[in-house]
């Protein structure tokens, strides 16, 4: 009896399925388990009731369109229902022994039957949609609610004690787990959630297929960043990686610095980093708790793929480098040092706000003002004398005080230097300063010398075509662009 | 004066912003031309070795190109571009990978077919056995399709190759083999397509991605052209079949994109015998987006059927003038238009001419639209017996909400009237609907109305012109319906004085526009006087010009600023 109230209380709170008439025939009595517990001897379940399991298993098999809820509206109630008896079954331990185990075979048949599907695109509006019509609500998979109970009982089945990893093992190939990362592309973020879960358990159960699952990720992860450039599932993919970065061993095997190298670091240049930042910096640092001597290479790919014409990312990529930077061993960061520091500078005579600020929160942190103290003949050149000038005329109130600050900062740690470094203008470094028309006079001696050249060219070779430059003078981001905006300038 | 232009490319690679390093790459060709080919061997080439390791993507992008371009100023010695382009070509990015690739193939272009033979193909076969950087491999694939047909001896090498390739675990190599498949079958003779590309394309049409799949649709089109019609009905139509019951939708998509070049590609009789089923399932996939392409397609597809088959598609365009999805009733209105040109006019008539007006009545305003500009084709194929029936339906477009179906209406009635060229159903049926251009709400469609209105006249003559059509827009202009319906049907009366004689000018339209140029409205007083401009052009009649000219003259003295702008000018020209 107790069982019988256990039934109908499911864990997921969801409502039970309407209680069946007797006027349907084909109903098999609902209470399967009432009818398993009176059978005395589990090891011989009687063949009436394995047969209604299997019928059961065969009929939740059966596509339906899901898409419409005026079709098949009896069929799909059936299904519910019987899913959650299977669901229900999964809870008594003799039964799944006895009836799940040995019919693994056509379980995951079903649950691939199911859940195997192409992804469909979700429309906001499906029919009569006007143009300009505006429309925010969160997409939703008509097909979700028949799906769900399928991820639910495939989540218990794996999580379930008694399928073991022998008789699991056969039916996660190579083409079960390509097929179950597609899906991961999926725009509803429920069916996400469920995949991470269970692809997670999976891993953790099936230690002969982690390999092979590893190598499906990976896979995911180059068409991501070679081909697509947008997969919605790679959040969830990372937090799956940061469970299996966490668990390998010291120091870490070859194919795993690859992995890091052709993949985490490759994964910050593509558009929509976005999206999956928060979960790939956390790969990232586990990465570099394993192992501290990645993270040069981490600095240098991060500096590398700066992202351009997009500050929200710059904001991005500057807490990540400040993070990593705190775990880089500062001997080694020597080859890095110029690109570095010209970038960060680049940042704090930006002109955006938030960005130069996050970049002036760099100087906030002890072992980054190490790092500024270790390479003073490099740094103080480069940082002092446009430090020095943005810090009279920047029009940010709180960015100039701030500038300011710095600077006394910067005479502190070394006044000699400070004050060579203020008299003994590079040019070199001061472009980042100058104004537009400064720049252009600049460009213009290296221009002429271009030009005389492409005359000689022409005198040696009369069917030479000039060479086509592909960006004039400083509107780089306007002809980038095609809005040729006069307003943009290089900074 | 004259400097070093090695040293001066350097300068410039020293610069901070990348935007200048990838502007200076793209005048090596300066220096090189400059330099010579010895000096590009080596000071040049020793210099790009070392920009490799250190350059951000868009110079090594840059470079990629401009070697290409270096190989045109030393073809002959072109080959030793090619150590550099090879390294290239193995690079993670994308676009760099691809730029090598693309210039190989024009250093190529400068090689002898022994070097290809020698040097080429070793390097590709290399590329392609790079087990540990997929990127390599997948540019060994872009570089046999151009390349096999010079491969000399060596072609047995590469298509062993190929077809290794076809089942490589790693996906984007498959991706690669399955768009090139098709491109690199133009290449080989048709037995090693037959025996060796056909089996794995066969294979790639099963993958498990269908992103795989999905690409191979495109090369299946491709080698079905260069197959006759029995290798065909062997080869490519099982492959079609399977794909169009592929459990991707996406697949179905593709398919549905390319089915009418396929139809053309495997030949009407195939067509005939096979795809036309095989389509009617596409159109009616359960995946709206399969069947919105689908009927795209369909519109091409007919062409390349016997016309006696059609009627197997015709009771499809019922179901899909009846789609729920208004996308697909927008592209059948396209289909009807078309079907009825190849069909007997009786049977359009008959079968299809009822689903065309009841999309010209459907809800979405698109579908409307389509459905009027497809009107026009129909009914011009049917013919002007049958017109009768379908101006009703096109009055009631033209008081449609939206102005686009009005304008689509208005252009499908004029297109009508410039084909049917016939007096008495112009006059009978179409006319009616043409007049209304005049009391649109819409500017667009007046316009659109007045512009065509020379080529009306030019058909239906000074007749009508100064007879009906004059008459209503004098209507227009008496009743008080608004200043701008006057300006225009004041540009229809000046339409219609560049085609009549003087005297008709003189007596019909200068009393017209007589009392036009008193109007209330400033607006109507200037163009009044455009207008009487052009009447004096045409009229001979002293007396009147004088009269014109003494009506313009009194506007002269006007209140408003621009009608005294436009009598001084038109006074003084």
């Amino acid at each position: 009896m107790q069982r019988t109230a256990n039934s109908k209380q499911t864990p997921t709170g969801r409502p039970q399925a309407q209680p069946t008439t007797n006027t349907q025939q084909t109903r098999a009595p609902p209470q399967m388990i009432q009818n398993m517990a009176r059978v005395t001897d589990p090891k011989h379940v009687p063949k009436e009731i394995r047969d209604q399991f299997l019928k059961k298993i065969h009929f939740c098999s059966q596509p339906y369109d899901f898409n419409d809820d005026t079709k098949n509206v009896k069929e799909k109630q059936e299904r519910s229902q019987y899913l959650q008896e299977l669901f229900d079954l999964l809870k008594e331990p003799n039964f799944v022994a006895n009836l799940v185990v040995p019919h693994l075979d056509l379980i995951i048949e079903m649950i691939e039957k199911n859940i195997f599907r192409p992804l469909p695109i979700l429309k906001k509006t499906a029919t009569n949609g006007e143009i300009g019509m505006e429309d925010d609500d969160q997409l939703i998979d008509p097909a979700w609610t028949h799906l769900q109970p399928v991820y639910e009982y495939f989540l218990q089945l794996i999580v379930n004690e008694q399928p073991d990893v022998k008789s699991l093992k056969i039916f996660i190939t190579h083409s079960f787990i390509q097929e179950f990362l597609e899906l991961f592309d999926s725009e509803e973020p429920r069916e996400r959630e469920y995949l991470k879960n269970i692809l997670h358990r999976l891993y953790a159960k099936l230690v002969p297929r982690r390999k092979m699952i590893r190598k499906a990720i990976n896979d995911c992860f180059y068409t991501l960043i070679h081909e697509t450039y947008k997969f919605n599932g790679a959040a969830e993919l990372l937090d799956i990686l940061a469970s299996i970065i966490s668990g390998f061993a010291v120091p870490l095997r070859e194919e795993h610095v690859i992995f890091f190298k052709t993949v985490i670091i490759p994964l910050h240049k593509v558009q929509t980093c976005q999206f999956y930042h928060e979960q790939l910096l956390r790969c990232s640092m586990l990465f570099l708790s394993k192992d501290p001597t990645l993270a040069t290479f981490l600095v240098e790919g991060l500096l590398r793929y700066w992202p351009f014409a997009n500050s929200a990312k710059e904001v991005m990529f500057l807490n990540e480098l400040l993070e990593v930077l705190e775990v880089c061993e500062i001997s080694k960061l020597e080859p890095l040092i110029p690109k570095l520091f010209k970038r960060l500078i680049k940042c704090i005579a930006g002109p955006h706000l938030q960005v130069a600020d996050r970049a002036m929160c760099f100087f906030e942190n002890d072992y980054f003002l190490t790092i500024l103290k270790s390479y003073k003949p490099f740094t103080f050149p480069l940082l002092v004398p446009v430090i020095a000038q943005i810090a009279d005329t920047h029009w940010h109130k709180v960015l100039q005080e701030s500038l300011n600050a710095l600077k006394t900062i910067l005479k502190e740690i070394d006044y000699q230097a400070f004050d060579k470094a203020l008299n003994n203008k590079d040019p070199k470094y001061l472009y980042i300063i100058q104004d537009a028309k400064n720049q252009k006079k600049d460009r213009q001696k290296i221009e002429e010398k271009w030009k005389n050249l492409t005359k000689q060219a022409l005198q040696k070779n009369p069917n030479f075509k000039e060479p086509i430059v592909p960006y004039s003078d400083t509107h780089i981001v306007g002809e980038h662009n095609g809005l040729n905006n006069g307003n943009i300038t290089i900074i | 004066m004259s400097e070093n232009p090695f040293e001066v490319l350097k300068e410039d690679m020293e610069n901070e912003e990348v935007y200048l390093k990838v502007n200076a790459m793209h005048r090596v060709k300066v220096v090189a031309t400059l330099l010579g080919s010895d000096k590009i061997k080596s000071q040049l080439i020793p210099y790009f070795e070392t920009l490799l390791k250190k350059e951000d993507d868009e110079v090594l992008f840059a470079l990629a190109e401009e070697l290409g371009n270096i190989a045109q100023i030393i073809p002959n010695q072109s080959s030793c571009l090619l150590t550099l382009l090879e390294q290239l070509a193995g690079f993670d990015e994308t676009v760099v990978r691809e730029q090598a690739v693309r210039s190989i193939t024009i250093v190529c272009g400068f090689l002898a077919d022994n070097e290809i033979a020698n040097t080429i193909v070793p390097m590709i076969i290399r590329l392609a056995s790079n087990d540990s950087n997929f990127t390599c491999r997948v540019s060994a694939v872009s570089l046999m399709c151009p390349l096999y047909a010079r491969a000399g001896n060596q072609k047995e090498k590469i298509r062993q190759k190929f077809t290794e390739l076809c089942s490589e675990e790693t996906p984007m190599v498959r991706r690669a083999v399955a768009t090139k498949i098709g491109e690199i079958a133009q290449f080989m003779d048709k037995i090693h397509v037959i025996q060796d590309l056909i089996p794995v394309l066969k294979q790639l049409c099963q993958d498990e991605q269908d992103q795989v799949r999905l690409l191979c649709m495109e090369s299946l089109m491709n080698i079905a052209k260069i197959l006759n019609s029995g290798e065909n009905k062997t080869n490519i139509l099982p492959l079609i079949i399977q794909s169009a019951e592929d459990k991707s939708w996406r697949v179905r998509l593709a398919l549905s994109k390319i089915f009418a070049d396929l139809a053309e590609a495997v030949g009407k009789e195939i067509a005939d015998s096979s795809l036309i089923q095989i389509f009617s399932n596409l159109l009616k996939d359960t995946e709206c987006d399969v069947r919105v392409i689908a009927v795209k397609s369909l519109a091409r597809f007919i062409k390349f059927v016997s016309p006696e088959k059609l009627n197997l598609i015709v009771p499809l365009l019922q179901l899909l003038s009846k789609d729920p999805f208004s996308q697909v009733k927008q592209n059948a209105c396209e289909v009807i238009g078309q079907i009825a040109t190849l069909l007997p006019k009786e049977y359009s008539q008959s079968k299809l001419q009822q689903y065309l007006i009841d999309l010209m009545a459907d809800d979405n305003q698109d579908v409307r639209r389509n459905a009027a500009k497809s009107a026009g084709q129909f009914a011009a194929a049917i013919g002007p017996e049958a017109l009768n029936q379908f101006v009703p339906f096109l009055k009631k477009c033209m008081d449609d909400p939206k102005w686009r179906v009005r304008k689509e209406t208005m252009q499908t009635i004029i297109q009508l009237a410039l084909t049917v060229k016939n007096p008495d159903v112009f006059n009978k049926q179409l006319e009616s609907v043409f007049v209304m251009f005049l009391k649109d709400r819409a500017a667009e469609v007046r316009s659109m109305g007045l512009s065509q209105l020379p080529a009306l006249i030019a058909t239906y003559k000074q007749e009508w012109a100064v007879g009906n059509f004059l008459s209503k827009c004098v209507e227009t202009l008496s009743k008080d319906v608004g200043s701008l319906y006057r300006i225009n049907a004041l540009y229809a009366i000046q339409q219609i004085s560049f085609a009549v004689d003087g005297p008709v000018a003189q007596d019909r339209l200068w009393p017209i526009v007589q009392k036009c140029l008193k109007d209330t409205v400033p607006n109507i007083r200037f163009v009044s006087i455009r207008v009487a401009k052009s009447l004096s052009k045409k009229i001979d009649n002293q007396q009147t010009l004088n009269q014109i000219k003494q009506a313009i003259n009194e506007l002269i003295e006007d209140p408003d600023r621009d009608v005294k702008f436009y009598a001084q000018e038109a006074l003084q020209n």
